[in-house]
């Protein structure tokens, strides 16, 4: 049978039946969020800023107002979206690991914070300043144990205990109001030749000062966790483990790496070489130190030490704990269980944030390691329909990321697979993909759309 | 990435954002220009983005030259103090190596700077031009300021270096310079033809185990209506003349390229016309497809003639003009993986310029023209291995009209088509990719349109792919205060849209359906 006659075979066996199919239950129900307390975490954020504002000086508030409405464009974007996980399950989860560092410190006690998980990709974790303290799903997936994320709360918190973000903010106002800075912009603002060159390197010997404040303020983070976390009972050696998942995270993943040529080829489509072939480049032998900025420039901007020195500098206070602390202290279980859902709700967060090739990196990895298949599935599915319809509008290129060295050879092959699929070939692929795992996926409330979706592709 | 890990203020979290986008902020002034493509051929391979970082002094401004990847990820930033004239005029890349040709207006000098796969700077040729030269050059290849940059004198040469035709004087002749530059050593030959005739026009025809095939024009005066053609084949090596050949064989022919297909043989193919014609003023017969080698001797002959073969699909004259597209000018030929051959090209004609009849009558010497160029529609021929027609089709898009100088109206159309293209530079083709294993390609152009729902610039492509011809076009219309296509991977295209307000250069790529 013809390819062509092949689908419309395959989608029609799809029409007829499903009426008979039994709706499965879904392997994975996506957690609830509870709206009141994020408008409430919301308005207690907007307060603080007012608070603020109203403590400063004020020949500079329209500066600092500046700084200040910029930070709470993120945190609206955060609290208001679904970007942040407050169902009751993984954020009460939280709040009784946050509660354990509390009690067992009591200078935390009675500080404005709110500690929330985000559906974010990246591994990171970040003090707002406003007493708004994110930890993302990207990096909770990595953590081995309790004890490594109450670290890594402990160092968030201490960022905000010691004032950090505030102290940052008042010293690059002070700098850009102080009278050496402004005589040297009037003395710049006068000069007729080279005055781009010196205004570099005014910014950057700004930079560099920021930048190294920043590391300072790293290292007295580190050292005031450690003092946090050695109170509670957790095990002090999560300092040193989580650092060094830190060091190595660029190179980690939860699965094994994606074979695109495997996930994208079928008995009757297989895969197409040239979706993947090496191209030749310009500067292919281009020493990576060679960037437009220096290995010396490089160093100095980095935003913090590296984690090798920062484990050297905390080994030996570890080292000294003869305590034995726990892993856990509130939920072994619910841990794992949070760490395979974020996965899902981080796969999901990209599809929410337009970030397609994420979203379709992820959920081929799942397939990949058949794990949660009738969602994996579905989640593949839906987004080629979506790279489908943006490629035929021409607005799929805010939607997919370009190929970089610093992404892994693996979602490397898949975003130039992307940059080279044609419509017919997007529709192809899809068509192959869902009619292979059809059997175990029919059921999956909205993938029946998606099929329609590729129906209607077809019959174009 | 893990350098913001455990981001303490939010500040520092920001910068993370702003590193993920391609836009460039803080953008005071840049002209379309600024921007371009690196290419290996149909290739492209990377992007340029060239800007005055600072100022100097009242005569030397500092440039960095930005030299980015096809993704656009900035590889090297080159910065260098020069003369507040200098600009760049091309850039090629050869498959290991990339240049640049600056031009020093004040200095009167073209300079080509070679750069490495390791991006350092290997080699610089300079080539100082004189007075005449210059306003000769001011007259032709630096007249054209083409955004599309269709029109090129820097071809690149796989792995060896790269050739350039520029026109040039010598005294009273006006004739052309081919020069190849070295990539694998500082070697540089110049060819200039001075003998024979007062005038030469020159093409670059393409490149063939070791030898330099170039398409020669000889006027024996300036005015001189009557050019002799000829194929020219210089050695690699040394830039020495291997062969002339008048351009023959059993019919006349008027080259426009070489293209080495059907397992590794040459062919040069062109309009074809009556022995003895005058290709600069007699209609042609058709299309002509010769095999040629490395000593100019002609292998095989192949016509195809406008009423026989392509009439068979397309409503063709016996003069050459197809009903409502006019002539054809081949831009690019091209064979597929399956041995398929495709000539694509683009139709124009001469018609009644108003314009032209109405300053005749009310200033005497107007300079312009009775006739003007309309620029038709494109065109894609299907041949086989044997260059036998398979199939031609027609692709609709806007017409545009250029006028002519006096003159004009008596000159051929295969003649007018090349002066179309490198003088007047008025069609709307862009460019044609292919990708490296040739089961695909997808021809490029611009076009106006004028729809109820839309009224802009377009930018179109005619794609083949894996048997399947389908077409597409993006509307380039913006809230920008100009935006550039530029070529980009194949498939794909790169638009560049600059807010003056914003201050910011916001590209981003799309794909080509």
């Amino acid at each position: 049978m013809e390819p062509g006659k092949k689908a419309t075979a395959f989608l029609l066996l799809f029409i007829l039946t499903k009426a008979a199919i039994a709706q499965l239950q879904p392997v994975y129900s996506f957690q609830k969020d509870d709206t009141i307390l994020k408008r409430n975490y919301y308005q207690q954020s907007l307060k603080k800023k007012d608070s603020y504002l109203s403590s400063v000086t004020k020949e500079n508030t329209a500066d600092y107002k500046k700084i200040y409405d910029e930070q709470y464009e993120l945190i609206k974007d955060l609290l208001t979206t679904t970007r942040s996980v407050t169902s009751p399950e993984a954020h009460g989860y939280l709040q009784s690991v946050l509660k354990k560092i509390v009690s067992a410190n009591n200078e935390l006690n009675g500080l404005d914070v709110r500690v929330v998980f985000s559906r974010d990709w990246w591994p990171n974790a970040y003090s707002i300043g406003d007493g708004t303290i994110m930890i993302n799903a990207g990096l909770v997936i990595y953590l081995n144990n309790e004890a490594e994320l109450a670290f890594v709360l402990c160092h968030e918190l201490s960022h905000y205990y010691l004032k950090h973000s505030g102290k940052s903010i008042k010293k690059y106002i002070e700098t850009l109001h102080s009278e050496e800075f402004q005589k040297e912009l009037k003395r710049l603002s006068k000069e007729q030749y080279r005055v781009n060159q010196q205004l570099e390197k005014l910014a950057k010997s700004m930079v560099f000062d920021s930048r190294s404040h920043s590391r300072n303020n790293e290292a007295e983070a580190d050292l005031q966790a450690f003092n946090f976390l050695k109170r509670t009972g957790y095990d002090c050696h999560a300092i040193i483990s989580s650092l060094e998942i830190l060091d190595r995270i660029d190179d980690s993943s939860l699965y094994r790496p994606l074979d695109i040529e495997q996930v994208f080829s079928f008995a009757d489509y297989p895969f197409k070489k040239k979706w993947v072939q090496k191209e030749s480049a310009i500067f292919s032998q281009l020493d990576e130190n060679e960037s437009p900025l220096s290995q010396k420039e490089k160093d100095s901007l980095k935003t913090h030490p590296d984690c090798s020195k920062r484990i050297l500098t905390l080994n030996d206070s570890v080292q000294s704990i003869k305590t034995q602390g726990k892993r856990f202290l509130v939920d072994e279980n619910l841990f794992d269980k949070l760490k395979k859902d974020f996965f899902i709700e981080m796969t999901e967060q990209c599809y929410r944030d337009d970030n397609l090739s994420r979203n379709l990196y992820y959920s081929l990895l799942m397939v990949q390691a058949n794990e949660n298949i009738p969602v994996a599935v579905y989640s593949v599915a839906r987004c080629l329909n979506k790279i489908y319809e943006n490629q035929k509008k021409h607005s799929l290129g805010e939607m997919i990321s370009g190929e970089d060295r610093k992404y892994s050879t693996d979602y490397n092959l898949l975003l130039r697979t992307l940059s080279r699929l044609r419509l017919d070939e997007i529709t192809a692929i899809n068509y192959h993909f869902c009619k292979q795992y059809y059997e175990q996926v029919k059921g999956y409330p909205g993938f029946k759309d998606e099929i329609k979706k590729l129906q209607e592709q077809k019959n174009q | 990435m893990k350098k913001l890990l455990f981001a303490g203020t939010l500040l520092l979290v920001l910068s993370f954002f702003a590193g993920a986008q391609n836009t460039i902020e803080n953008v005071q002034k840049v002209q379309r220009s600024n921007f371009s493509a690196i290419k290996e051929g149909t290739d492209v391979k990377g992007y340029y983005f060239f800007y005055i970082s600072d100022k100097i002094d009242k005569k030397t401004n500092e440039y960095t030259l930005r030299i980015m990847d096809n993704n656009l990820k900035v590889l090297k930033d080159v910065k260098f103090q020069d003369s507040k004239n200098v600009a760049i005029l091309e850039s090629s890349f050869n498959g290991t190596d990339l240049v640049f040709l600056f031009y020093d207006e004040d200095a009167k000098t073209f300079e080509y700077q070679i750069y490495g796969a390791d991006g350092k700077k290997k080699f610089v040729y300079t080539r100082q031009l004189t007075k005449k030269e210059k306003k000769y050059l001011e007259q032709t290849y630096l007249l054209i300021n083409d955004d599309e940059n269709t029109y090129k004198g820097l071809y690149p040469v796989d792995g060896l270096g790269f050739i350039s035709n520029m026109p040039s004087r010598e005294d009273k002749d006006y004739t052309f310079q081919i020069d190849f530059f070295s990539t694998e050593k500082q070697k540089q030959w110049s060819f200039t033809p001075t003998e024979g005739a007062k005038k030469f026009e020159g093409d670059y025809l393409g490149t063939f185990n070791g030898v330099v095939y170039m398409e020669v024009l000889k006027f024996g005066s300036r005015m001189d209506q009557n050019p002799e053609s000829s194929i020219i084949g210089l050695s690699m090596e040394t830039g020495k003349q291997i062969f002339e050949k008048p351009s023959d064989g059993k019919y006349r022919i008027y080259p426009a390229s070489l293209s080495v297909i059907n397992n590794g043989k040459a062919y040069i193919y062109g309009e074809y016309f009556n022995p003895n014609a005058n290709i600069a003023k007699d209609k042609s017969l058709g299309f002509a497809f010769w095999g040629i080698d490395e000593k100019g001797n002609i292998l095989t002959e192949k016509y195809c003639s406008w009423d026989l073969e392509l009439g068979k699909y397309l409503n063709v004259s016996s003069k050459g003009k197809i009903e409502d597209f006019g002539f054809m000018y081949v831009h690019n030929i091209l064979q597929t993986a399956d041995g398929t051959i495709f000539a694509i090209g683009e139709g124009y004609k001469k018609v009644a310029s108003a314009l032209g009849i109405a300053s005749k009558l009310l200033v005497r010497n107007s300079g312009l023209s009775t006739m003007k160029l309309k620029i038709t529609d494109m065109i894609l021929l299907k041949f086989d291995k044997d260059f036998n027609v398979k199939d031609a089709k027609i692709y609709d898009k806007n017409s545009n009209n250029i006028e002519l100088s006096t003159g004009y109206e008596f000159v051929s159309t295969p003649y007018i088509g090349k002066l179309i293209k490198y003088y007047y530079g008025g069609f709307d083709y862009s460019y044609t990719q292919t990708n490296k294993d040739i089961s695909s390609f997808s021809v490029c152009y611009s076009d106006y349109v004028r729809g109820k729902d839309y009224k802009g610039s377009t930018f179109n492509s005619i794609s083949y792919n894996e048997g399947k011809v389908t077409t597409d076009k993006i509307n380039t219309k913006s809230d920008a205060t100009w935006s550039i296509v530029l070529p980009a991977k194949q498939g794909q295209v790169l638009i560049v849209d600059f807010f003056r307000k914003a201050k910011k250069v916001d590209p981003h790529f799309e794909k080509l359906n």
